[in-house]
């Protein structure tokens, strides 16, 4: 005996650079199931009713940080989204605040960008293991699960972008470094390991400041793996107010 | 503008962030007795008649608490509505808004001191 | 219904090979219930700073002399004195909820000498501070102490 399928449907923005002056919507009708996540309905609809569908998606288990959309309004990844959260129609469009290349693919170039900008790896004074004093008999580094804990959190981001599509600032202001960039360059500051703090607070200063942040805390809300940027944004802008008091009082050697 | 803004921001976080806080917690006894109890007689007026008021207001201490009550709520609000000001599309003119607001805050505070000092 | 961002939002730092569409922010985001609080955390800017300015006038006044003074206290009867007093409180109450209460929790430094505490702790502890100076301004201003 055949089950009745439930319908639905689903919107898709459309953009083909080469066709369309602009992006627009398409419509489709299609039969889905109860268990199926929003993933499952877009995947449904490129094997079976119309292949020209473009759209990022990889692991399937949220933690890729590939599929990340704007499902009616709010930034998801559509593989961990279930679609019974959705009734009869379901709006999916490409992430906000990002240029659009095809359908739900956006640039994530600019990202990129910002995310080199904060130096997100251990910086040291000096370059060569043998100069270095805090090493130990191994010649690595000892750290331990205390001061693991204090950046661990921050260590978490997929880089799926959700919080750059929520965050109102990003979509105002283009220089602003941005949650999950700000998130990580915090989380080397605070890495035991590291000793770029003046460098990078030195960068959270400058274009792009972190100050411009107005803990909107939109990027916590969206963010999948409770990174909670907001927080790392906030704390990143106290250091950086300390680093520049100490910088008022002390002068600083090179750097 | 913009670059003048940046060399300033920490400043002016430190600000709106006292505002936001120290601000806060001495606007609502404020608001709660000055704009409130008394005007509609839930407390005798003779509390803040001028010996009083004068007593309290002009030793160091309470000058300083009055200078707080008067130019911590303006940076707090003239940082937030630079927010509002983005948040609505303006992140072209944020040089431009900021200047003009943190001025504001900035003439009203000079102002401020003028007047705690006089008292 | 779908807006456009400001039009450099995410730019790459060099053009691709294809022509991109420029970023967009749904429709539904400004009436979405966490931005319309979030706005209207920004919005008691407005209230905040015009409560500040009245404080500049009554402070004036009391340094004007007994005159002024008693005319400007009079003046606070107004309706509209009292429905901006009334305004202002609720603003505070709502910006003090929200700054004390989740934003200050999560900006605590860590890897610093100070121990980060549990987001209840902290909330408790700015919330005790709020109430007992509240509680000690008021009673100083109403002359109970």
């Amino acid at each position: 005996m055949a089950e009745s399928k439930k319908m639905m449907r689903v919107e898709i923005t459309r953009f083909d650079p080469d066709r369309d002056e602009v992006p627009k919507t398409q419509e489709y009708e299609i039969p889905v199931q109860d268990d199926w996540k929003v993933l499952d309905a877009i995947n449904y609809i490129k094997d079976e009713v119309d292949p020209s569908i473009s759209h990022r998606w990889s692991c399937r288990m949220a933690v890729c940080g590939s599929c990340g959309m704007m499902l009616n309004g709010e930034p998801k990844l559509t593989c961990k989204t279930p679609l019974s959260d959705y009734d009869e129609t379901i709006k999916i469009e490409p992430l906000a605040n990002f240029p659009i290349v095809r359908d739900l693919v956006v640039d994530m170039d600019g990202f990129m960008d910002k995310f080199r900008k904060v130096k997100p790896w251990i910086v040291r004074a000096k370059a060569r293991a043998e100069d270095m004093e805090d090493l130990n008999e191994k010649g690595t580094f000892s750290q331990s699960p205390d001061q693991l804990a204090t950046f661990k959190q921050f260590s978490m981001c997929i880089n799926c972008l959700l919080c750059y599509a929520a965050c109102p600032v990003i979509a105002n202001e283009p220089e602003f470094i941005g949650p999950a960039a700000i998130a990580l360059g915090h989380r080397y500051n605070l890495d035991s390991r590291d000793e770029g703090q003046a460098e990078r607070n030195a960068i959270f200063r400058g274009e792009g400041t972190v100050f411009s942040c107005s803990f909107a805390n939109e990027c916590s809300e969206v963010c999948p793996k409770n990174v909670d940027p907001a927080a790392a944004v906030n704390q990143a802008k106290l250091a950086a107010v300390v680093d520049w008091a100490k910088g008022l009082v002390l002068p600083r050697e090179g750097a | 503008m913009k670059h003048l803004l940046l060399k300033l921001e920490p400043v002016i976080w430190l600000l709106f962030g006292a505002g936001l806080s120290v601000g806060t917690m001495l606007l609502t006894g404020f608001v709660l007795v000055v704009g409130l109890a008394i005007p509609m007689g839930l407390v005798p007026s003779e509390a803040l008649d001028y010996e009083r008021a004068h007593a309290l207001a002009s030793n160091g201490f309470g000058r300083l608490v009055l200078l707080g009550l008067i130019a911590l709520p303006l940076w707090k609000g003239a940082h937030h509505v630079r927010s509002l000001s983005v948040d609505f599309n303006g992140g072209d003119r944020d040089g431009v808004v900021g200047v003009l607001l943190y001025t504001a805050a900035a003439l009203c505070s000079l102002i401020a001191i003028v007047a705690v000092v006089r008292l | 219904m779908t807006r456009a961002a400001h039009p450099e939002a995410m730019a790459p730092p060099k053009k691709g090979p294809t022509r991109t569409a420029p970023p967009q922010i749904p429709g539904s985001w400004w009436g979405a219930p966490r931005i319309r609080t979030y706005l209207l955390f920004g919005a008691t800017g407005v209230v905040y700073f015009l409560a500040g300015t009245v404080v500049l006038h009554l402070v004036w006044a009391l340094g004007k002399g007994p005159d002024a003074w008693a005319k400007v206290m009079d003046d606070l009867s107004h309706p509209l004195y009292l429905a901006f007093h009334a305004l202002t409180l609720i603003s505070v109450l709502f910006v003090g909820i929200r700054a004390f209460g989740t934003m200050m929790p999560k900006m605590q430094p860590r890897g610093g000498p100070l121990p980060v505490l549990a987001p209840g702790l902290v909330r408790g502890l700015i919330y005790s501070a709020w109430a007992a100076l509240t509680l000690v301004f008021s009673l100083i201003l109403a002359g109970k102490i």
